[in-house]
Formats: structure tokens, C-alpha cells, sequence
């Protein structure tokens, strides 16, 4: 039985604690029935956007027989959202990620037969796509700072997979041109480099990814100039060591996974990740605060101590620029999987409490957040009655306290 | 430390899915099954298990796993151990961090990493038994010895026969 049917009162009284009170789950999709499978997975979880006064979702589904990229938005104030439109082309279209340009466009960036594809969307009218580059590719996660629209990815190069970061020059219309492009990593990779994610802070340009160059998976990061994504510091860890009581002699490390990034106030940046360094419970939530320069502080959990013995997965990072910081995750601890978020508050992460409207006794999971100029918080994510059963993809609008 | 047959637990839950699977798109890094064994990915492992009604022996891992590498250098390694799952089953190895794309057939397309939250891999190793249809014989978490290995094997032979 979950806490929702059992405290219903303290699941509102928490809700209200985190600074929102969230609207009923609307659909995102009229697509829902049996053998359609919502998908929302971008690397960095940047799959909702709000541009002026209205909100937008990018997903992926196979509701024809082929995987594709839709988008479906609505304004604010209304209680519905408009009919999918198709963000990609023909061939077969994975991860997409989506972020607001300025008060009128959107872009968005996804894989698509191999290679991670660009356009740029407003009201309705779609720009036209243009590729990343030639190579294979894969994992896109967009990050609009204003004077630029950068777009992280991960390129194949030869053996091994290598993090690019693409400034795309978005001008006035619907036109998107790739303007430069370069490695993360100047030094070649010696294994792979995986779902990368972008985010400008203050003067300097951010990009955080998975690589496994130590022989097991860990978080790194690297620094740049706004405007100048050529000249990245050398690359750092950011998920530190495990303190491990037991010496195995096999082995390189604790595993991690999928991180995020997100902006705050005037100078904050925060990443986080899925990290398995207490292995026995699955993943837990950590993250760490940017301290500019290219360097990040200690490592922190984000979930509190009720959700240790549990596991989390799929994080996801909202900030915005009155300072609020927001994490979401899925989290099994009530027995099956919710959506549960925690504020960072006074240098800390509060407790875990779960988002009302994205808890119960089905299975919520997958959430990406986004929070708006007036603090608002945006939720989507995936929910499904049983856990192979059909998914509904699902939207929550938290208005700010 | 439970012994083999405490770490062995039967579920005979008709699970996930019949799990004919095929895999697509972008192909990330793998980790490290044992040396000399037929570990396929999961969706070519499946199709041998169907096409000849073998049971399929799941080994959900992870790149640089140190319980991992310990059961492949103390366990795997015996040439008994190697002989019996080479000859009963259809090996497949998932890397429990990948992004590698798979499909069910419901239709489902899933990652390497969600289909280890699928079969509750949210430790590794984790070794499951399946039958050719998908559903799960049994499951043991964590480091193995020889004699565990062995031990589930003629488990799961057992059930078979019944």
C-alpha cells in the first residue's frame, strides 16, 4: 500500500513544503494504448521546455511501427495539450532533447539513423533539420545561454566514442546553422565518452559526461569561455571514489550513471547523477556543486537517508535565476516506482518528499523537469499500471508558493 | 555468506515478457563476461534459445565491476563450470550501464540499463535462468563460486526435467 493512500494529508502538506502545489496529471498524448511505449530519455533528461507562456514536451514513440520524435505544447492557462506534431523525418529517431531559444522558439535535438539532428520549432512551424556533422552520433543535450544555442554530443570516433560541443547559430527565424565544433577533450579518447550535457554559468561554459577511461564509469567534467568552445580546461572528475570497506583485489570502481546539469541565481551550476558507490541498494542520487574554473565540490546525496535502502535512478535537474534548484528522480521506495524531488536549500539538499501528482500505486518514472521565469515548476514523465504493461506520458504544472 | 542453494531462489514468475528481443541503432561500450565462453548480446542469445529450446543464462554485469571480475577469475574459470553452461544453455551478457537499444516484443524498445531494472539487476553480477519463452527459473545475486555455479545448474536441469 503506498503512502498515498495511507497519508494522503501529508502527502499534500509535503507537496506544499517544496515551495509548489502541482495540478492533476494531464496527458501529454491522446496516444495511449496498448503496444505504444513513451519514451522520455535525453541525455541530461531535457525533454520539457517553456518559451513565454507555454510549455512543450519532446519525446519518442513508435506509435506508427518506427520510432520517432514528437512535440506537443500547450499554453499555460489551458487544460490541454495540442495534437503531437512530428519533430523528426523518416528513418528510425531516438533521445530527443528539447530547450527554449528565446520567448517565441524552441530547439531540438535528437538521433536519427545515426546521426544527431537539429531544428528549430515555433508555434507549429517546423525549420529545417540539419545534421550535426557526418559521423555517427548519438545522445544530444541542448543548452540555449543566449548568445548561443550549444549542443553536446557523443561522436564516434574510431574505437571509441568522443563528447563534441556545437555552437548552432539560431538567428531571428527558423534557420539553424552549425558554426563550429570541437571536442571536449582535446586529448584523443582511450575509451568511451557517453551522454554528454551543456550549461552556462556566469562567464563559462560547462559540459559534463560519462567516461569510462579509468576502467570503470565516472563523472567528468570541463570548462570553457561562453562563446569560446574550443579552449576546454582539462577535463576533471566530478563523482568521487567510493569509500568502500572491503578491498577487493578485482576491479576498477563503483558504477555511475546519466548525468544532469543545471544553472542557478547568478552564479550557482549543480550536477548530478545516478551513483551505485552504496552498491547494495542500487543507485543512489548524488551531485555536486560547480565551484567555477572547471572544479566541482565534494560529492553530495540528494536523496535523504529514508531512500538509502531503496533504489533511484533517472535524475533530473531544474534551476532558475532567482537561485531555486530543484531535483526530481524515480524513486522505489514506497515499493514501486514514484517521482520524488528535493529542494537545495541553505548549501543542502531537504528532504525527499514525492510529487503528489506523480505518485501512487502505479508506476511513475522517468520525470524531466524545467522550472519557469515566475519559479513555476513543469513536470513530465512516464507512467504505466504495471511495469511491461502500456505507457501514459504525463504532465504536472507546480505553481510556485 | 548464504550457501549456493540460499543464494538460488526459484520464481517461476511468467515475467517481462517473452523476451524475443532484437537490438538496434547505436552501440556503446561492453564489459567484461568471462574469457572463452559464448556470451552473446541478449537478443542473438534469445534467438539460439528458441531456436534450440535451450534455457538462456542471463549475466547482468557492469565495465570495471569488481564482484564481477572476482566470480569470472574464481568461478568462471573452471573448466566444469565452462563445459556445463557452455553446453546448457544460451549465454547472454548485458552490460547494466549501456545504452544499448533492445526490443521486446511487446514492442517495447528498452536500454541494456533498463532491462537490468526490468530483471532487478540494481546490483552486479546478478545471474538469471530463463526459460526459452522468458520466464525466469531462478535468479542468484552477487559473487559465485564454482560450487554455487554448479549447484544452480543442476537446479535448474532439475526443473527442466520436471
Amino acid at each position: 500500500m503506498k503512502a498515498f493512500l495511507l497519508f494522503p494529508f501529508g502527502l499534500l502538506f509535503s507537496a506544499a513544503c517544496q515551495g509548489w502545489i502541482f495540478t492533476e496529471p494531464l496527458p501529454v498524448t491522446s496516444v495511449q494504448v496498448r503496444g505504444i511505449f513513451h519514451h522520455l530519455d535525453s541525455s541530461g533528461r531535457r525533454n520539457i521546455a517553456v518559451s513565454a507562456d507555454t510549455v512543450s514536451v519532446i519525446w519518442e514513440d513508435d506509435r506508427d511501427g518506427t520510432p520517432r520524435v514528437y512535440l506537443a505544447h500547450k499554453p499555460l492557462t489551458e487544460g490541454q495539450f495540442s495534437e503531437p506534431l512530428q519533430i523528426s523525418g523518416a528513418g528510425e529517431a531516438f533521445e530527443p532533447s528539447l530547450v527554449a531559444v528565446d520567448d517565441k522558439r524552441l530547439a531540438a535535438a535528437w538521433e536519427e539513423d545515426g546521426r544527431v539532428r537539429v531544428r528549430l520549432i515555433a508555434s507549429g512551424r517546423l525549420g529545417k533539420t540539419i545534421d550535426a556533422g557526418e559521423e555517427e552520433s548519438a545522445q544530444a543535450a541542448l543548452f540555449d545561454a543566449g548568445e548561443a544555442l550549444y549542443l553536446a554530443r557523443s561522436v564516434r570516433e574510431g574505437r571509441y566514442s568522443r563528447i563534441r560541443l556545437a555552437v548552432i547559430s539560431t538567428g531571428t527565424r527558423l534557420d539553424a546553422r552549425l558554426e563550429s565544433d570541437c571536442p571536449v577533450d582535446r586529448k584523443e579518447p582511450t575509451d568511451e565518452q557517453l551522454y554528454p550535457v551543456p550549461a552556462a554559468v556566469a562567464d563559462e561554459l560547462v559540459v559534463a559526461w560519462e567516461d569510462r577511461r579509468p576502467g570503470h564509469t565516472i563523472i567528468m567534467a570541463a570548462a570553457s569561455g561562453r562563446g569560446d568552445p574550443c579552449a576546454f580546461s582539462e577535463p576533471v572528475r566530478i563523482s568521487k571514489r567510493s569509500g568502500g570497506t572491503r578491498n577487493l583485489p578485482y576491479g576498477k570502481g563503483h558504477g555511475v550513471s546519466r548525468v544532469t546539469l543545471a544553472p542557478f541565481g547568478a552564479s550557482g551550476l549543480y550536477a548530478i547523477w545516478e551513483d551505485k558507490r552504496n552498491f547494495r541498494e542500487g543507485y543512489d542520487i548524488y551531485g555536486a556543486l560547480y565551484l567555477g574554473k572547471g572544479q566541482f565540490d565534494d560529492n553530495a546525496r540528494v536523496q535523504d537517508d529514508f531512500g538509502e535502502m531503496a533504489k533511484q535512478w533517472h535524475a533530473s535537474l531544474g534551476g532558475d535565476a532567482e537561485g531555486r534548484l530543484i531535483a526530481a528522480w524515480s524513486d522505489e521506495r514506497e515499493g514501486n516506482s514514484d517521482i520524488f524531488l528535493s529542494v537545495w536549500s541553505g548549501g543542502q539538499w531537504n528532504e525527499s518528499t514525492p510529487l503528489s501528482s506523480a505518485s501512487g500505486s502505479v508506476q511513475q518514472a522517468h520525470p524531466s523537469i524545467v522550472l519557469d521565469a515566475a519559479g513555476n515548476l513543469h513536470a513530465a514523465w512516464v507512467e504505466r499500471d504495471e511495469v511491461n504493461g502500456p505507457t501514459r506520458l504525463l504532465y504536472s504544472f507546480g505553481k510556485a508558493e | 555468506m548464504p550457501g549456493p542453494v540460499g543464494l538460488f531462489q526459484y520464481c517461476h514468475v511468467g515475467l517481462l515478457c517473452a523476451l524475443a528481443v532484437f537490438c538496434a541503432g547505436y552501440s556503446v561500450a561492453w564489459a567484461d563476461p568471462p574469457e572463452n565462453y559464448p556470451f552473446q548480446s541478449f537478443d542473438k542469445a534469445m534467438h539460439q534459445a528458441r531456436s534450440e529450446g535451450r534455457p538462456l543464462f542471463v549475466y547482468f554485469g557492469r565495465y570495471g565491476c569488481g564482484y564481477c571480475e572476482k566470480t569470472n577469475k574464481e568461478a568462471f574459470s573452471d573448466a566444469g563450470v565452462r563445459q556445463r553452461y557452455a553446453e546448457h544453455y544460451a549465454l547472454a551478457y548485458v552490460d547494466a550501464e549501456s545504452g544499448k537499444r533492445l526490443r521486446l516484443p511487446s514492442g517495447e524498445r528498452i536500454t541494456e540499463r533498463e532491462l537490468g531494472t526490468r530483471y532487478q539487476a540494481f546490483v552486479t553480477p546478478v545471474f538469471s535462468f530463463l526459460t526459452p519463452e522468458g520466464e525466469i527459473l531462478g535468479r542468484m545475486v552477487g559473487v559465485q563460486s564454482k560450487e554455487s555455479l554448479l549447484v544452480a545448474d543442476d537446479q535448474v536441469q532439475a526443473v527442466l526435467r520436471q
